[in-house]
């Protein structure tokens, strides 16, 4: 269970995040919304362990990440907004160098990778160097990445960015089947599709939580009504134009 | 496998396919042996035995060699992002940074070894005398020196890389750190302090090399190095923490 308390955080004099709480039990598929520089990309690199934050803490299964790092991250899997890769290596190869890194015991490497290329459907492109790869398969690289070593807490930043319509699809699926081990946070601006299979609604404006929605708890169109004004809208009730 | 052991075997291969390893490389190994060549013509009937001539003329271009191997290794992962994937793996950035700087120092080690080639087809040529001198502790010791000032600039090398997301500057910003400020500070010595010439007469770098190449160890030197070597990996992984803070 991922617990985020009253995280602040500053760039400088900038204000990015201000007491943000919330929480994510296993098998949920938390939404963070929000128009840009909401902070949501900073959310998730506080989560990730690539930013500290000013105040408030974060737990993983009542791990803090600023008292056991290593263990913290071990359960985490992190995909970046662009999706960085080693471009010289081949899909398998940066497969393999990831679950290695992760500490994967040895017996378990190439069980792993196949599992992940089969769960992202990279077989046919397993052989072939991350260069030569378009945008979408880039991103599946990643997404297989994050996925590889089994983690606890999924973190997804602007997951269906750059993906086409069978590929998005394809990657809800994936996430759908990996949430049932896992907590999953994932960031984007894709209000349709994401009300099909995310479990929650975080809408983040100005480093706030605004609004939090369950999806049980209403009908699509309603769902997807709110959503829409609260991110157009400039914090006081009025619609941006 | 640790993670040292396989952030090590990556950049290894990384270095083995790269532009910025082939050629620097190469052209190391091509203006060593040139200069050990002309070092030996110019040196004919001194006192200065082969495995000395061989060290002084690695020497002055390793700085060089050891800041172009080293720019790409965290200059590259910041400028591609791929820095961000490295940061949330479970790994401490210590490993991290001493698999990369060891990767750095095989590359080192292999070139040192191939610039060997030189002096052993030279050597059957040399008079009966000179070849009498050539022993293969010698060439270990200055082997050895060549080694532990190379860790140095590769550490330093290492160090700089985390401050830029450009290589370049990366691969500047340490030949300044490791052959320009010693060059500076040993000019300035000379200038200012007219009378410390006659003993330091060459460069304290270079009289390392010599010495070790003439069979006069020195372990406060060894440990001068190894400390500097440690020091600089220390501040690299503290950079790399820091990161965390203000991203």
């Amino acid at each position: 269970m991922l617990e985020v308390d009253h995280i602040s955080f500053s760039y400088g004099y900038h204000k990015v995040l201000d007491g943000v709480t919330f929480d994510v039990a296993p098998g949920e598929i938390v939404a963070l919304m929000g128009p840009n520089g909401a902070g949501k990309t900073t959310l998730m690199k506080i989560l990730a362990c690539l930013l500290m934050q000013d105040v408030g803490s974060v737990r993983l299964d009542m791990i803090d990440p600023l008292v056991r790092p290593v263990k913290y991250r071990r359960n985490l899997g992190y995909l970046s907004e662009h999706c960085p890769l080693y471009s010289e290596m081949t899909v398998e190869s940066y497969l393999t160098y990831r679950v290695r890194l992760k500490g994967e015991r040895a017996m378990r490497v190439r069980r792993r990778v196949s599992e992940a290329m089969e769960m992202c459907d990279l077989g046919a492109v397993g052989k072939t160097r991350l260069r030569l790869l378009s945008n979408g398969y880039r991103k599946r690289v990643g997404l297989a990445d994050a996925l590889i070593a089994h983690p606890k807490l999924l973190l997804l930043d602007d997951l269906l960015a750059g993906l086409d319509v069978g590929q998005r699809k394809k990657a809800a699926a994936v996430m759908s089947a990996a949430s049932s081990r896992a907590s999953v946070v994932v960031s984007g601006h894709e209000i349709h599709e994401m009300i099909d299979w995310c479990t929650r609604f975080l809408v983040l404006k100005r480093g706030h939580v605004v609004a939090m929605y369950r999806t049980c708890d209403y009908t699509r169109d309603e769902l997807k009504r709110m959503l829409e004004l609260q991110i157009v809208s400039n914090g006081d009730g009025e619609v941006n134009p | 496998m640790t993670a040292i052991q396989v952030t090590w075997l990556r950049e290894v291969r990384a270095f083995r396919g790269a532009f910025s390893c082939g050629v620097p490389v190469t052209a190391f190994l091509a203006v060593c042996g040139w200069m050990f060549v002309m070092l030996l013509r110019r040196n004919e009937g001194s006192v200065l035995q082969i495995q000395s001539i061989w060290g002084l003329s690695i020497a002055p271009w390793l700085p060089i060699l050891s800041a172009v191997l080293t720019m790409r290794l965290f200059a590259e992962e910041r400028s591609s992002g791929m820095i961000d994937l490295l940061m949330s793996s479970p790994i401490r950035e210590r490993e991290l940074v001493i698999g990369k700087f060891l990767s750095a120092v095989t590359v080192i080690a292999v070139s040192l070894t191939l610039s060997l080639i030189v002096p052993m087809l030279v050597l059957p040529s040399l008079s009966t005398p000179m070849r009498g001198m050539a022993r293969s502790v010698a060439f270990a010791s200055t082997f050895l020196i060549l080694f532990l000032q190379s860790s140095t600039w590769c550490a330093a090398g290492t160090m700089i890389s985390v401050f830029f997301r450009n290589q370049a500057a990366a691969a500047v910003s340490s030949l300044v750190l490791c052959s320009g400020v010693p060059m500076v500070v040993y000019g300035v010595i000379l200038a200012w302090m007219p009378g410390v010439r006659s003993e330091v007469a060459w460069m304290p770098l270079l009289v390392h090399v010599y010495d070790f190449s003439t069979g006069l160890f020195s372990t406060s030197v060894i440990a001068l190095y190894v400390a500097t070597t440690l020091f600089f990996l220390f501040g690299c992984s503290k950079l790399l923490a820091c990161l965390r803070v203000r991203g």
